[in-house]
């Protein structure tokens, strides 16, 4: 029979952590939705510059939500980051590898085949906008273009650790914890990152 | 290169890349903010929904425990709370004054009342006990 010392250590091996309070419950629930408020945009943002399109980057992330909602909000709220990026990045690829295997049944098939010069690419980004864009609006944007295609261009674990630690502000630890692989990992794969980047982009970017 | 000349090129690329980014996030536009405000909100309903769910979980777990409980202190108080204290097992004794007890209070055809026949003969009867106390010491 085992021993527990405190009330809470019992609970653990019940049913997980003990139930908080009804004051500590709300709290944690408004840091919860502190939390994503303050990450929803950039997460999705990550999301559609990995996937390309919108609507999988925005159910990516509603998915990820609901994932760490559902299972880690019990959590201390230092673990939520990582936690979040974890499920996310899963999230992605488990997208990206559908997406995979869907083109190659698709090739088996006959009908029109994919442009892969203008996969997922949207038909109003070739319509000229009328609006009055600033010029410097207009070199942001086109850097932002670049940036993106070369980030779609690197191997995936490569691109995780850059976003993650460059736009995100992770440590190599989070992001380790975010990537589910070691701290030597994580340099590694965002060194050779930053060194692709560079080749990439040029000087004048 | 030098190594610091790369160190700086790394800087610039991080910073700037980080710069865009961070503009990209500012111009999403409203259908797609208007969805993650959707999302986040469902995902703090899930919150709710699965400490509920929990709760009636555990208090599922629990009742089971505690009508053996239940079952169990209440056996035990109707076993030690019974006016006879013990079970199954009399003592001569209370055998003794028990079929006293019945002799005295029942009623018979041909004796008449037992009761009755105590009453009347009350000062033989206090002989007669004294007299089988005093026997056996002589």
């Amino acid at each position: 029979m085992p021993r527990f010392d405190t009330l809470d250590s019992a609970w653990m091996v019940w049913d997980g952590p003990a139930p908080a309070p009804g004051g500590a419950v709300l709290e944690q629930t408004r840091e919860l939705e502190k939390f994503l408020a303050e990450i929803e945009r950039r997460a999705f943002r990550m999301a559609q510059v990995a996937l390309r399109d919108p609507d999988d980057a925005l159910d990516v992330v509603q998915d990820a939500m609901l994932k760490l909602a559902r299972n880690y909000a019990t959590k201390p709220c230092a673990e939520w980051r990582p936690l979040f990026y974890r499920i996310l990045e899963n999230g992605i690829r488990d997208l990206q590898r559908r997406r995979s295997v869907r083109k190659r049944f698709m090739t088996w098939l006959p009908g029109p085949k994919e442009d892969p010069d203008n996969e997922a690419q949207d038909p109003l980004e070739n319509v000229a906008d009328t609006g009055p864009a600033a010029p410097e609006r207009l070199m942001q944007d086109q850097a932002m273009q670049r940036l993106e295609i070369s980030l779609r261009e690197l191997p995936a674990r490569q691109r995780e650790a850059f976003m993650l630690r460059n736009f995100e502000g992770l440590d190599v630890a989070e992001t380790a914890t975010a990537m589910g692989c070691s701290q030597g990992s994580v340099k590694t794969h965002y060194s050779r990152a930053v060194h692709t980047l560079r080749e990439q982009l040029g000087e004048v970017w | 290169m030098s190594e610091h000349t790369t160190e700086l090129r790394q800087a610039a690329l991080e910073e700037r890349s980080r710069a865009l980014f961070d503009q990209s996030v500012e111009q999403i536009d409203m259908a797609a903010r208007s969805r993650l405000t959707q999302a986040r909100y469902a995902a703090l309903a899930a919150v709710d929904g699965s400490r509920r769910h929990a709760w009636f979980l555990r208090a599922a777990l629990w009742r089971p425990a505690a009508g053996v409980t239940a079952a169990a202190v209440l056996g035990v108080a109707l076993w030690f709370g019974t006016p006879l204290g013990h079970h199954g097992v009399l003592s001569a004794d209370t055998q003794t004054n028990l079929e006293d007890l019945d002799i005295v209070a029942s009623s018979d055809e041909s004796s008449g009342d037992a009761l009755e026949m105590l009453q009347d003969d009350i000062d033989f009867y206090a002989w007669a006990d004294k007299a089988a106390s005093a026997e056996p010491a002589a």
